[in-house]
């Protein structure tokens, strides 16, 4: 597809990289022109130079042929005029970045009226992406598939987790009364493996289970991970994800403690936001948080603008003994660095806004031809997951799959039949109009018939 | 530096050497003159010596061209073609001598066109080598790497940087996002004009394989003849005109070719500022040496004309081609040449020299400094078809054409040493070397040849025509300590 992504920021940069992997024509547009000699001499793209809310500069891209435009400007209205002006140019499809709260309250209207088919709200989206991990505190990521029916969470291993060291087809057999649940995927040194049938977890390994909701909640319950709800949160910083989380989690009945420096800020929040203890001051400062009950709290989830105080005062917290931290990192590169040092959830907003918007590009993809329902990066990017129907007359139909021959480094996780939920074991099989969820440790993949054949 | 990955990449451009080799041992065995076992014998060592390199196992999977790696690739990359492709003059015994060869290879990679060929190589050169020569030019003037990025895209990431270290002119313009698919399509219209101009001779009463010969020497704007007299040989103006024609379109950038095709019609040329100055340029240089030489040919216009316009479209778009022994021109006609000769064509085109689009720039920057002289406070942004031109690359083009004329100017020099030749030919010579022409003026004019030369000389000479075609900096680069440095 040809796609013109306009500023080549983080967001923009990152979905570039990824949308050109997938073999996509992607023009970048952006006015910088130091940004722009780093996109010539790094991606395989067309890069101009220039406003991309002027109207000559999107023809020069070609966006009279453009399948899709994604304006990821870190100007809102930038990018709303971008996505009206290509719009009326032609472009058939318009992504659009939109980040402050008060475009969003007449989001529908904007939308209609602009031509914006879809509208991001990166700070929304991880606010979002945080209140999951927030409900599962013990789980370090969580992605759900399959319109939310089934559910993929991650976790640390442990010492005295019961399924330590037996190969993955005795666990059934020896520990009868843990749920049974698919292991999709392990990481282990930094490498994301799928286990076998001879797999032992070791304790320290990243495991990613998948089921329903129904099975995961008893899953961890009988691992003893259920025990604690977050009924307090301490916030870092109140910067917009703050709000939006806020929002989110006081209706589910969690206190939120907010930390913000400034205090006409402070006084703004505290008026939008009137269950929220607002706190004027610094974050980083120790005796400050202990004062707020640092230690008693069940979540932390440090926001502020600066990744280093972030990531700070996420280990102290993590060392004063709160049980889930949280912590923002918009670099992508030193998320391995950082889980060596212990903080197992580290977001970033970059990161989900462009798996967002990928997975948008993708279902796009999808109506032009090539057979991915959805799809999901995990693990930074390492692994993926790829929802497709089952089609009439393709090989796999109707043989139990432990027949069937599977590419390496993949895995059938998930057969929704019917609105049924299967989690699949040998001697199930797929069927005609399945929905099918395959976790890969490959990129590239668009067809079931690549992983699956007799 | 990533050497695996270096030496992967050569051996690919040896692998493409050895298919560009294919058509000439085909024509060696069609005319059966007996240079088809070189031929076949070159294919082979280019194709064991390729593979050897290219079956280098990965380091590791994403392994990633940096900038400089790229520009080493592509400066070793012609030297290594430059000593494979000379193979053929070798081993038939056209040119036993290894500098010649490698002179001759180089020049003809290089489109320059600068020949150690004498009469008497001519006379028992064989007509599969002499298609080889050819098609060094062919395959020079687009460039080895771009044709390899044409055929095997995947062959790395971030495959820009080797098209710009290859492609002439300051900037690199993509034509569609994919530089493999820009690749491809370059060499498409590259291919269609040199079909055009196939038949087009075909028509003009040439034989398929002079045709081919000249087509492919016109396309590369590199100026080896099948004949010791060149184009004067067939004394034959429709001949003459024809490949006038196609010398200057070949000198146009091809991003013009593809937007015309696209559907901008004559728009594309005609919106075009660095056309316009390139036509400007051909067309009051035709004029002037027209006029120039008018006293010559005894107020004879036409034949004035006929001699001036093709010489002055072979200068300017660094082809080479020779109908008249400009030599015996008057001295006022010599400057338009040389300076014919520095400027040469358009960016994007498979021509040398310091470009149409640099010399706008230049002197547009230099209209700027002198109004600066009276008005110091007044912003003044230079434009290119009504777009801005950035500061940085403004200074790059200044140096540029710094590091040129002082590349010519030291080039000179080392010709000079222990030659015989006077201040004319070695200076010409040089600059002819550098600027992709190929005939220079006094003893390296028209009619003669350079196998006058001393060894060192034919060697000098064979970089300095590699300085010119890669633009200077790949090859600069490998004279830097850091180029060497393992990371």
């Amino acid at each position: 597809m040809r796609i013109i992504v306009i500023g080549a920021g983080k967001v923009g940069y990152t979905l570039a990289e990824h949308l050109i992997a997938e073999e996509h024509d992607v023009i970048i547009i952006d006015k910088d022109d130091e940004v722009i000699e780093r996109c010539t001499g790094s991606l395989d793209a067309l890069c101009i130079r220039g406003n991309g809310a002027n109207a000559k500069v999107l023809l020069e891209a070609g966006v009279d042929k453009a399948n899709i435009v994604i304006a990821s400007t870190e100007s809102d209205e930038s990018n709303m005029l971008a996505c009206l002006i290509s719009k009326r140019l032609g472009a058939n499809y318009t992504i659009a970045r939109i980040r402050d709260p008060e475009f969003n309250e007449s989001q529908m209207l904007l939308q209609n009226e602009l031509g914006i088919d879809v509208a991001i709200n990166p700070e929304r989206a991880t606010a979002l992406e945080i209140s999951r991990l927030l409900r599962y505190p013990f789980a370090g990521s969580i992605e759900s598939f399959a319109k939310g029916l089934v559910e993929m969470v991650e976790f640390r291993a442990q010492e005295e987790d019961c399924f330590i060291g037996i190969p993955m087809k005795d666990i059934a057999g020896k520990i009868p009364r843990l749920p049974r649940i698919l292991y999709a995927m392990v990481e282990r040194n930094n490498t994301v493996m799928i286990p076998g049938g001879d797999f032992k977890i070791l304790p320290g390994d990243k495991v990613f289970v998948s089921g329903d909701m129904m099975t995961i909640t008893e899953y961890f319950r009988f691992l003893g991970r259920n025990k604690h709800k977050v009924r307090s949160v301490m916030l870092l910083g109140g910067g917009r994800i703050s709000y939006y989380l806020s929002r989110l989690i006081i209706p589910m009945g969690i206190h939120v403690t907010l930390f913000e420096i400034n205090p006409l800020k402070a006084r703004a929040l505290s008026e939008q936001l009137p269950k929220v203890d607002v706190i004027v001051g610094d974050g980083t400062d120790q005796d400050l948080l202990e004062e707020q009950g640092l230690s008693q709290m069940d979540a932390f989830v440090s926001l502020s603008n600066r990744d280093e105080e972030n990531l700070i005062s996420g280990m102290h917290a993590s060392r004063s003994g709160v049980p889930k931290v949280i912590a923002k990192n918009s670099r992508l590169a030193y998320q391995e660095i950082l889980n060596d040092l212990g903080l197992d959830s580290v977001i970033s907003p970059q990161f989900i806004t462009s798996s967002t918007i990928l997975r948008y590009v993708r279902a796009r993809e999808n109506s032009n031809g090539t057979k991915i329902e959805r799809l999901y990066r995990l693990v930074g990017g390492k692994a993926e997951a790829i929802e497709f129907i089952a089609r009439k007359g393709d090989s796999y139909i109707g043989i139990p799959l432990k027949k069937l021959t599977m590419k390496k480094g993949s895995l059938v996780s998930i057969i929704v039949h019917q609105g049924k939920i299967i989690v699949p074991f040998g001697n199930d099989h797929i069927e005609e109009n399945d929905h099918v969820v395959i976790i890969s440790v490959e990129s590239g993949i668009s067809d079931l018939n690549e992983v699956l054949y007799k | 530096m990533n050497r695996k990955l270096i030496i992967r990449m050569l051996g690919a451009l040896l692998l493409i050497e050895a298919a560009a080799m294919l058509p000439s041992l085909i024509v060696a065995l069609v005319y059966g003159e007996g240079d088809a076992l070189s031929l076949l014998y070159s294919i082979l060592i280019n194709i064991l010596a390729g593979s050897a390199m290219s079956f280098i196992p990965r380091k590791d999977q994403n392994s990633h061209l940096r900038l400089k790696e790229g520009f080493i690739i592509t400066a070793l990359g012609w030297i290594l073609l430059g000593v494979f492709g000379s193979l053929p003059f070798i081993l038939s015994g056209t040119l036993p001598r290894f500098e010649e060869a490698f002179f001759e290879t180089v020049s003809g990679l290089t489109t320059t066109g600068a020949s150690v060929f004498t009469q008497y190589t001519f006379d028992h050169a064989r007509r599969g080598i002499l298609f080889w020569r050819a098609t060094t030019h062919w395959i020079g003037g687009m460039g080895v790497l771009v044709l390899t990025l044409a055929l095997l895209p995947k062959l790395t990431g971030r495959t820009a940087h080797l098209v710009k270290a290859e492609s002439p002119g300051p900037s690199l313009s993509k034509l569609v996002p994919k530089t493999g698919a820009t690749a491809k399509i370059l060499y498409k219209i590259y291919i269609l004009l040199s079909l055009v101009e196939f038949v087009t001779l075909l028509l003009c009463g040439l034989s398929p394989y002079d045709s081919a010969v000249h087509t492919m020497a016109t396309a590369g704007t590199g100026g080896f003849s099948r004949y010791g007299d060149s184009i004067a040989h067939y004394n034959s103006v429709p001949v003459e005109t024809a490949i006038t024609i196609f010398m200057f379109m070949f000198g146009v950038n091809f991003a013009l070719y593809y937007r015309f095709l696209i559907g901008e019609r004559l728009k594309a040329f005609l919106h075009d500022e660095e056309f316009r100055w390139y036509f400007i340029f051909a067309v009051g240089f035709i004029i002037l040496i027209t006029i120039l030489n008018l006293d010559f040919y005894q107020g004879d216009f036409l034949t004035s004309l006929r001699y001036g316009s093709f010489q002055i479209s072979s200068i300017m778009s660094t082809t080479g081609f020779v109908t008249y022994d400009f030599n015996k021109w008057p001295a006022a006609s010599h400057i338009i040449i040389v300076i014919a000769m520095l400027i040469g064509s358009c960016a994007g085109s498979t021509a040398g020299g310091i470009k149409v689009i640099r010399i706008i720039v230049l002197s547009k920057l230099s209209r700027r400094n002198i109004r600066a002289t009276g008005q110091p406070k007044k912003m003044d942004v230079i434009r290119i078809d009504g777009k801005s031109v950035d500061e940085h690359m403004l200074s790059q083009i200044a140096q540029f054409a710094f590091m040129y004329i002082a590349l010519v100017l030291v080039g000179g020099f080392i010709l000079s040493l222990g030659s015989s030749y006077d201040l004319t030919t070695n200076l010409s010579a040089s600059l002819t070397c550098v600027s992709n022409v190929g005939p220079g003026l006094g003893s390296v004019g028209p009619v003669e040849n350079y196998a006058g030369y001393s060894v060192h000389a034919k060697l000098t000479a064979s970089f300095l025509m590699l300085f010119g075609r890669l633009e200077l900096l790949p090859l600069f680069i490998l004279f830097t300590r850091s180029a060497w440095h393992k990371y």
